[in-house]
């Protein structure tokens, strides 16, 4: 998605220079059991200076516990972390960051009323007893300037967007003075744009000299950035490779144990009525901003129709309208033939609407509820509740998408993240639909589970349902909408046919910059 | 530093079934055991003294008889509190529901009078306790339905309305319910005897007990079996799903906190019917509706599990009257309010680790339960039955 517009000349100096001398970190044979799983067995991973090494595997398939032992946060149970050829012990992440080891974790650890310089200097023992505000300030401003991270040192923490958070953090480790900074899914909380900023001063880092360690699952940004990747699948290392003597087919069947197809994915024949007709639906709440405002759109028996936008510019409010969630402002929503404008979710499920919300556990499912029990959650009921069948269906759904669980009776909360949606799925598209509404369907999945739940879209749109396709992730998009529209603050600003969509220019739009 | 490396909490991968009962029984087991502390303090003799409260309240028919009879009102409030807390919704004002649903429940059998036979006049007192309990939540139930006003205040609030109107009519005013015939200590008017409710032989065990335990049995139905039990398990568990699935969650709401209401206001006409047989602001305000509460925790919101607790919570309030007779030497009531509080402290802070369990060691200092969770688990905590 992002960064393949970065050429392949950022890749300098790097690789010749530095790959004869010892590797700046390396583990060795690193094992580490927690209570029920074995998170690492046996790890090797040796990480050089002036190179972006990327740790590439499935959900679960150790690269967090990995990093988190290289950087001090755990211990493993085998084998040695080694810092520039000599073992060493790291007992916390105190002992990493002497070693010159950072990380940035998925979740930042910033301190939300703090401002950035204060979060910045935050536990630096290096500090004098009266800190110098000149002094972490001019830091930061040639940190800055170095490798693309302005922030404003006296901004707020909790004021500040995702991705500015983010370049707090990589500020403070750089403050520090790691050589090695490990990343925990960078950009699973960014823009494509902010993505390409990041890959952009990750670069800026290699080419300093440093060592960078990207963890992800996706295979664009690892294949765009990368010099180096570590595949790694239920806690070992699969293979180690050079980044432009891979492919994506390559890392994808290294990642997932098979062969996977990730290819776009079209409709056949040409769509069909209009099942889902949305006019004028503005959404005003009293006193801020519209988050709505004058969205038409159709979509047709056996068509994708993906919505596009950045969080928070009205696509998820668009889901909650059309399915019935949320009453608009002004507007219509007519879901095959029967207007269900303001007349409740379940007026919209019984015109034939099915909705796959973005928050599935919590949102579309109850997560200490079983999964027989999850699977009558939106189906009509009688005075009693009949346990019998919903077990029955169950046990169905359970084999057919061959969901991972111990029975009809297990609590979702249990389940992993890719079975999690197997059951969303499953009693949404069980139920006979016309109109699907499916949000980031394959947000946070496995390569795998994204393949199963792509294939599953396509073969309702092959039955001839509609399907609205929102997201923030452009891949995602791509890979089955036959019409694109574009959400920004509110309003569809761009429309494009599925097949020929630029990225730039749908990237462009997104945030705000096209029209 | 170093102490609080040495031990830690993690989570447990799984929670296996015996670990619900083992965690509980280990906490009223560790209850006793500080209770043990104070009575030797105190110069008595725990080893005579728990075996004299088990036979005060379990191991003699008339002593269980008593117990039985003064669970019945904790199952009451017990069951009002469970089904409200179970779902997120704390309606801390059991205490004053019980008292309306005692005032209008004396109300009503001294207004039908002699005449009406006893079926009728004892339906009349057990529906008059549910409509007074009722209406007692209506306000509080209503707000937070429509406005989102915390029930915790609003309940707990009334409770103190409740139970100052209940003095007033006795203490304060010539009402309908003050016996007009006691010239001393003012006292409620007697209920008509066709009112009362029946009692088993000679004991004070009386048909309340009946009502509450079917009370009971009807609320597991509900919540196991109907769909209003399964939309209701749905908005205890996430709000937003049930939002989602079409479930009208206002009036989920209401509803919860009406038959919360109903049960605790139930509990006050059994006091009126099967014991005070008056309205007796004295004799009802023992906390009943608060030790509900305690009795809902302890039975982890489970209605069934409400009965026994309240049997177990009963006994203990038994033995503690009883024990100031020993022939050992006088043990103050204020022994089993004390014990009561211990069970009660112990078990919550039990709830801990049946989800966490205790490391020693310094080996996994940084593992902490928030690092833990992102751990796949492999099995979820309920194996199938079939």
């Amino acid at each position: 998605m992002s960064g393949q517009s970065a050429s392949g000349a950022r890749r300098s100096g790097a690789d010749a220079a530095s790959s004869a001398e010892a590797p700046v970190v390396e583990a060795r044979g690193v094992g580490k059991v927690f209570p029920g799983v074995t998170a690492n067995a046996g790890v090797d991973l040796a990480v050089r200076r002036g190179e972006v090494h990327a740790l590439l595997g499935e959900n679960g398939a150790g690269k967090s516990t990995l990093a988190s032992i290289l950087c001090g946060l755990y211990q493993p149970d085998e084998g040695t972390v080694l810092v520039d050829g000599r073992p060493v012990t790291l007992r916390n992440p105190r002992d990493g960051l002497a070693r010159g080891i950072g990380m940035v974790h998925q979740h930042f650890r910033l301190v939300e009323r703090f401002t950035v310089a204060e979060n910045i200097v935050l536990g630096d023992r290096r500090q004098p007893l009266v800190l110098s505000a000149g002094r972490v300030r001019s830091a930061m401003v040639e940190l800055g300037e170095r490798y693309g991270l302005s922030i404003d040192p006296d901004a707020r923490v909790g004021d500040l967007a995702v991705g500015e958070q983010q370049r707090v953090e990589i500020t403070k480790m750089l403050y520090r003075g790691v050589d090695v900074l490990l990343l925990d899914e960078p950009t699973a909380v960014l823009t494509p744009q902010e993505a390409d900023a990041l890959f952009t001063t990750l670069r800026a880092m290699a080419a300093d000299g440093k060592a960078v360690v990207l963890i992800s699952h996706k295979l664009g940004e690892v294949l765009a950035v990368a010099d180096r990747v570590t595949v790694l699948r239920d806690g070992r290392v699969v293979g180690a490779v050079a980044a432009d003597a891979t492919d994506r087919h390559q890392l994808a069947t290294m990642m997932v144990g098979r062969e996977v197809d990730l290819s776009p994915r079209r409709a056949q024949s040409p769509p069909g009525v209009a099942v889902l007709d949305v006019r004028g639906v503005s959404l005003r709440p009293p006193g801020r901003p519209a988050r709505l405002a004058g969205v038409s759109l159709q979509v047709h028996a056996g068509e994708v129709v993906g919505v596009a936008g950045v969080a928070g510019n009205g696509q998820r409010e668009l889901a909650e309208v059309v399915a019935g969630l949320r009453a608009p402002t002004e507007g219509t929503v007519v879901v095959a033939g029967r207007g269900t404008t303001g007349r409740g979710a379940r007026a919209a499920r019984g015109a034939g609407l099915a909705y796959v919300p973005e928050d599935r556990l919590g949102t579309g499912l109850a997560p200490s509820l079983s999964i027989a029990d999850n699977l009558l959650l939106t189906r009509p009921l009688g005075f009693f509740v009949d346990r019998r069948t919903a077990t029955a269906d169950a046990r169905c759904v359970i084999e057919r998408f061959d969901v991972k669980a111990t029975g009809p009776a297990a609590a979702v909360r249990g389940l992993s993240g890719g079975n999690v949606q197997k059951v969303l799925l499953g009693r949404e598209l069980s139920d006979s639909c016309t109109v699907l509404v499916v949000a980031s369907p394959t947000r946070g999945l496995d390569v795998g589970a994204i393949e199963f739940v792509r294939d599953l879209l396509d073969e309702r749109r092959r039955g001839g349902v509609g399907v609205l396709l929102l997201s923030e992730d452009l891949d995602e998009i791509r890979a089955l909408a036959d019409r694109i529209l574009v959400l920004f603050e509110g309003r569809i600003v761009l429309e494009r046919a599925g097949g020929d969509a630029d990225l730039t220019e749908l990237g462009l739009a997104m945030a705000g910059a096209g029209a | 530093m170093t102490a609080l490396r040495a031990v830690h909490l993690q989570r447990r991968p799984r929670v296996r079934p015996w670990q619900l009962v083992a965690v509980p029984v280990a906490s009223i087991a560790a209850g006793l055991a500080v209770g043990a502390v104070f009575l030797t303090l105190t110069g008595h003799d725990p080893t005579m003294v728990y075996p004299a409260m088990l036979s005060a309240a379990f191991t003699t028919w008339f002593g269980f008889t008593d117990t039985l009879a003064s669970a019945t009102p904790l199952i009451g409030t017990g069951l009002a509190a469970a089904v409200a807390f179970r779902f997120g919704l704390y309606n801390i004002g059991a205490e004053g529901q019980l008292y309306a649903g005692a005032i209008a429940a004396s109300g009503v059998a001294l207004a039908l009078g002699e005449a009406v036979p006893a079926p009728a006049a004892v339906t009349a007192l057990l529906l008059a306790g549910v409509a007074g309990g009722m209406l007692w939540i209506a306000v509080p139930a209503a707000a937070r339905a429509w406005l989102g006003t915390s029930e915790i205040i609003t309940t707990l609030l009334l409770n103190y309305v409740a139970l100052y109107w209940m003095r007033y009519l006795i203490f304060g005013s010539t009402s309908f319910w003050r016996d007009p015939t006691s010239t001393n200590f003012p006292q409620g008017k007697p209920i008509p005897a066709s009112a009362e409710l029946a009692e088993l032989g000679l004991t004070r065990v009386h048909l309340g007990l009946g009502v509450a335990v079917l009370a009971a049995v009807l609320v597991t139905l509900v919540l196991n079996r109907t769909r209003l039990g399964f939309h209701l398990r749905v908005y205890g568990d996430s709000e937003a799903a049930a939002s989602y699935a079409g479930i009208n969650v206002r009036r989920l709401v209401l509803a919860v906190l009406l038959a919360s209401g109903a049960l605790a206001g139930l509990a006050g006409a059994g006091e009126i019917g099967g014991r005070a047989h008056a309205l007796d602001p004295q004799g009802l305000a023992l906390g009943l509706g608060y030790a509900g509460i305690i009795v809902a925790a302890l039975a982890r919101y489970n209605p069934l599990a409400v009965v026994l607790v309240a049997v177990l919570l009963g006994g203990v309030r038994n033995a503690g009257t009883a024990l100031q007779s020993l022939p050992g030497g006088r043990v103050p009531i204020a022994i089993s309010t004390m014990l009561e509080g211990a069970i009660l402290l112990f078990t919550l802070g039990g709830e801990l680790f049946i989800r966490y369990r205790l490391r020693f060691g310094r080996g996994q200092g940084a593992a902490t339960a928030e690092d833990l969770e992102s751990v796949p688990v492999a099995s979820p905590a309920e194996p199938t039955t079939r």
